[in-house]
C-alpha cells in the first residue's frame, strides 16, 4: 500500500469518526429535547479542534512509520486520482446544496417538521443539511480515491 | 473491438539487468505503484512519462508502447 493510499484510509477514518460523533451528539440531544444553539456550536467547535489535532497526529504517525516516503511528491497518477475524487465530491455537494435550498423553498411543511424535531432555528437546520452533504461528499471523495488506488487506476 | 494500450516495460526492465520497478520509478519521477499500474495496463501514462521511459531504455516509443 502506497503512502498516499495509507494516508487516505486514515483521513477517511478520522472524517467518519469525527462527524459520526457530531451527528450522534445532535441526534441524542434532539431526542432528549436538550438541543440548543449553544450545544450545536460547541459540537461544531469540537469537530474543528478534533479535525486539526487528529490530522496533525495522523501526518506525524504516518511520517514516522513510513519515513522514507514522508516527503513524497504526488505524481501524475496521484493527481488524476485526486481530481476524480474531487469531481464526485463536487457533484454531491452541489446536489445537496440545491436540495437544501429547494426543500426550504418548496416544502415548508417538511421543513417545519424538521424544525420541530430538532428544535433549532431554520438557518441551523439548513446548515446541518449542508454539513451532512459535505460529509457525504468527503466520504465519496476518499472512497473514490481508494477505489482507484486499489484497482490501479 | 476496443483497442487498448499495452507495453513491454517488464521485458525491457528484465533486459536491463533486471532493473527493479522502484529504480525505474525514481528515474522517470513517478511512484513504484504507478509503474506497477502501467505494467499491468491499468494506467496509460502521459506522453512525457512515456518518452522518459523510452529514452531511458534507448528505444523508440512504439517499442515500449503499442496500441492494439
Amino acid at each position: 500500500m502506497s503512502y498516499k493510499e495509507r494516508s487516505i484510509w486514515v483521513s477517511l477514518a478520522i472524517t467518519l469518526y469525527i462527524w459520526f460523533n457530531y451527528f450522534s451528539t445532535i441526534y441524542w440531544s434532539a431526542k432528549d429535547n436538550s438541543l440548543t444553539i449553544e450545544n450545536m456550536q460547541s459540537a461544531l467547535l469540537t469537530v474543528v479542534i478534533m479535525t486539526i489535532v487528529l490530522e496533525i497526529l495522523h501526518h506525524i504517525v504516518i511520517a514516522i512509520i513510513d519515513n522514507k516516503n514522508a516527503n513524497y511528491d504526488e505524481d501524475e497518477r496521484d493527481k488524476l486520482i485526486s481530481l476524480k475524487g474531487s469531481q464526485i465530491a463536487y457533484y454531491i455537494l452541489s446536489f445537496t446544496t440545491i436540495i437544501a435550498v429547494v426543500h426550504l423553498l418548496l416544502f415548508p411543511v417538511i421543513n417545519k417538521g424538521l424544525v420541530n424535531l430538532l428544535n433549532l432555528p431554520n438557518e441551523y437546520i439548513l446548515m446541518n443539511i449542508i454539513i451532512f452533504g459535505a460529509l457525504l461528499a468527503e466520504t465519496a471523495k476518499f472512497s473514490t480515491q481508494l477505489f482507484f488506488y486499489r484497482r490501479g487506476f | 473491438m476496443t483497442k487498448k494500450i499495452t507495453n513491454n516495460i517488464r521485458r525491457l526492465r528484465f533486459d536491463a539487468d533486471e532493473m527493479t520497478q522502484q529504480m525505474l520509478a525514481d528515474i522517470v519521477g513517478v511512484s513504484r505503484q504507478t509503474i506497477v499500474a502501467i505494467e499491468k495496463d491499468k494506467y496509460s501514462p502521459s506522453l512525457e512519462v512515456a518518452f522518459k521511459i523510452a529514452n531511458y531504455f534507448n528505444v523508440p516509443l512504439e517499442t515500449v508502447f503499442q496500441y492494439n
